[in-house]
């Protein structure tokens, strides 16, 4: 029998296989490719010089240099609580497990202008606390404190939904043995540990920091959207393209998607790297050799 | 180091794992905790390490008491059932890593770690796969890494927790002998877990029957073998043939007594004689197969309802030649009957089986 009959039986006929590559890629096209093409054509319409003339707007600038602030102020948050939440749902059994797995998907499930709400309504100046902040004179929301307290509320998620799956299937065998061998807690973690989820915890890093850099409407109801001061990137495109400023917007724009981009390559990178390493120290069991 | 466990209880949940366990350990013992799988043998043994704490009951370390110890401090080495390998290091960092955690002032210098690595790789006779990563390892030689490293902390105490029950059969023997020559060279207690229970006669000094989170039996391999305690340590070491009184009823009553009470009878396969003439206290069945293994021909006779099992010896089979079918007498050699309350009864004088 000749091979070509062998790979038929298992392979589905010719337009199938075409129809979907069809569909599949006309749809990356459509709706993610042309798109950014798009941001990129409009913002470089008037050439290169006005593009970069509009970049360096200090309102632009401003609005660069704070999300990334912001961005780098939430990581060792999430750091922190993802691996700790991660830490405790994959290798211990304790009361309210359950409920925590829950509560870490809320701002998965609340709108992000509600999340936004709930600072306002906690903070502002009717808010819960907003008396004793006034008397001490500490501003947060419509302040950078807030956009901060906004933005770790919509990326908290990310690294400890990476590392829970990942932490479970490892098990806690490697660290019991730690522990027998005499390790110390510490010892264990940065041992152990931590070589053992580098990889997983940088893709959530990733993963967060994406989201923390292109968050829009929990950010935008604490912001107040003061110009050079509390304006991210992606508020700032908003407030450009409503006033009909299109290359400024577009411009501001394609910074973000550039970030986008960079994230994805990052994301690969480390997703590649992953999968190179998992395989390597889980590969299967070489046949017996007797001595 | 012995090791006393006194009084020990465990409950997961509604689960009984283990009821009120007493047991000794000499030093320099080597002692197989055996049963089936959820015995509770394995939570025993995690007691002992620490890994796992008690509800109630104590633990003594050589006399001191060592119930509220951590695991860090027990000095005791741990090996699992899969390996537990840091999988990030090579096999050289993985055996040095008891040594790289001590404290400071305890820690020996680099040439020193590399001297003892080294000489724990080649008691382990595996020197020449310092550079590899577990991953590149066999499962024999991992488990030998993970015995290397286990013990280069010097423990007083050896836990395994099923520690061959992941490799193939011919592995899991040469690495059996290879644990109790091992043993008698460390001069350690050994406590190891195991379900096999060729396994556990083999390589054990005193093997510890559990069933149910409760210890059946203790005993040396020999003992448990040939004098079980209970009905269940006869079943679960090596074939029986058991005889209820109650069911067989008149033909093949056991222990007719005075008083009659329920009893059960166990006789190994290889203590029952096959004739073919009838003879006085021999029962009559059919050969339903004939299956020579190795060295043994195990027969099945059909005795009425039941199937009995018999071990003949090749040339007691050669002679006999039996064929499936033919009319054949079977009578125990030996045997041992268990009243209701599951004690044995003494052996009596009276005919055990009447007909």
């Amino acid at each position: 029998m000749s091979t070509h009959k062998l790979t038929r039986a298992t392979q589905e006929p010719a337009w199938v296989r075409y129809g979907l590559l069809t569909i599949g890629l006309g749809f990356l096209f459509f709706f993610l490719g042309l798109p950014l093409v798009a941001v990129f054509v409009e913002a470089l319409a008037q050439g290169l010089p006005v593009y970069l003339e509009a970049l360096k707007e200090p309102e632009t600038r401003s609005a660069i240099w704070l999300t990334i602030v912001i961005a780098l102020a939430v990581l060792p948050f999430n750091i922190l609580f993802g691996v700790a939440a991660a830490w405790a749902i994959a290798k211990f059994d304790f009361r309210g497990k359950s409920l925590l797995i829950t509560l870490i998907d809320l701002p998965f499930a609340v709108s992000p202008v509600v999340a936004g709400l709930i600072f306002i309504l906690l903070f502002g100046s009717q808010g819960y606390f907003g008396e004793w902040l006034a008397a001490k004179e500490i501003k947060i929301i419509f302040a950078v404190p807030g956009m901060i307290l906004a933005t770790l509320f919509i990326t908290f998620p990310f690294i400890a939904r990476e590392l829970i799956p990942l932490m479970q299937s490892q098990g806690k065998d490697e660290e019991e043995a730690a522990i027998s061998l005499g390790a110390s807690g510490w010892q264990m973690f940065w041992r152990v540990t931590l070589p053992n989820i580098k990889w997983g915890l940088l893709y959530g890093v990733i993963l967060s920091n994406a989201r923390a850099m292109g968050e829009f409407g929990a950010v935008s109801v604490v912001s107040g959207h003061i110009r050079g001061e509390t304006n991210t990137l992606p508020l700032h495109v908003e407030i450009l393209y409503n006033e009909y400023n299109a290359i400024g917007a577009f411009a501001a724009a394609s910074v973000l998607a550039l970030l986008a981009l960079v994230t994805l390559v990052a994301k690969t990178i480390v997703e590649w790297r992953m999968k190179a390493e998992t395989d390597m120290l889980n590969a299967e069991l070489p046949g017996e050799k007797t001595a | 180091m012995s090791i006393e466990i006194r009084n020990i209880s465990k409950r997961f949940g509604n689960f009984v794992a283990l009821d009120n366990i007493n047991l000794d350990i000499p030093t320099g013992e080597l002692v197989a905790l055996l049963g089936p799988s959820g015995c509770g043998k394995t939570t025993l043994l995690r007691i002992i390490a620490g890994m796992e704490s008690a509800d109630q009951g104590e633990i003594l370390f050589s006399g001191a008491e060592a119930t509220h110890l951590h695991a860090r401090e027990r000095n005791v080495g741990f090996v699992f059932q899969h390996y537990a390998l840091f999988r990030h290091m090579t096999v050289f960092e993985n055996v040095a890593f008891g040594l790289r955690v001590k404290p400071r002032k305890e820690r020996p210098s680099e040439s020193e770690i590399k001297r003892r690595v080294m000489e724990l790789l080649g008691l382990v006779q595996l020197d020449w796969l310092a550079d590899r990563y577990p991953s590149q390892l066999s499962g024999g030689q991992r488990q030998r890494i993970a015995l290397a490293r286990a013990l280069a902390v010097e423990p007083k105490v050896l836990l395994l927790d099923e520690p061959f029950g992941a490799l193939d059969t011919k592995v899991r023997k040469e690495l059996r002998r290879w644990l109790r020559r091992l043993h008698d060279d460390m001069h350690i207690s050994s406590v190891f877990v195991t379900h096999d229970q060729e396994e556990a006669l083999e390589v054990a000094d005193r093997v510890v029957v559990m069933n149910h989170g409760r210890i059946e039996q203790i005993g040396s391999p020999d003992e448990v073998y040939s004098a079980p305690a209970t009905p269940f340590v006869y079943q679960f070491l090596g074939n029986v043939n058991v005889f209820h009184s109650r069911v067989q009823g008149g033909y093949a009553e056991v222990e007719r007594s005075e008083t009659p009470e329920k009893a059960t009878a166990f006789v190994r396969p290889h203590d029952i004689d096959i004739a073919r003439q009838p003879t006085e206290g021999a029962l009559a069945a059919t050969v339903a197969h004939v299956h020579p293994i190795g060295p043994v021909v195990r027969v099945e006779l059909q005795h009425g309802g039941e199937i009995v099992e018999v071990e003949l010896s090749r040339e007691r089979h050669e002679a006999l030649q039996l064929a499936v079918g033919q009319g054949v007498w079977f009578r125990p050699r030996q045997m041992r009957v268990f009243g209701a309350d599951n004690q044995p009864k003494p052996p009596s004088e009276k005919q055990a089986f009447l007909f």
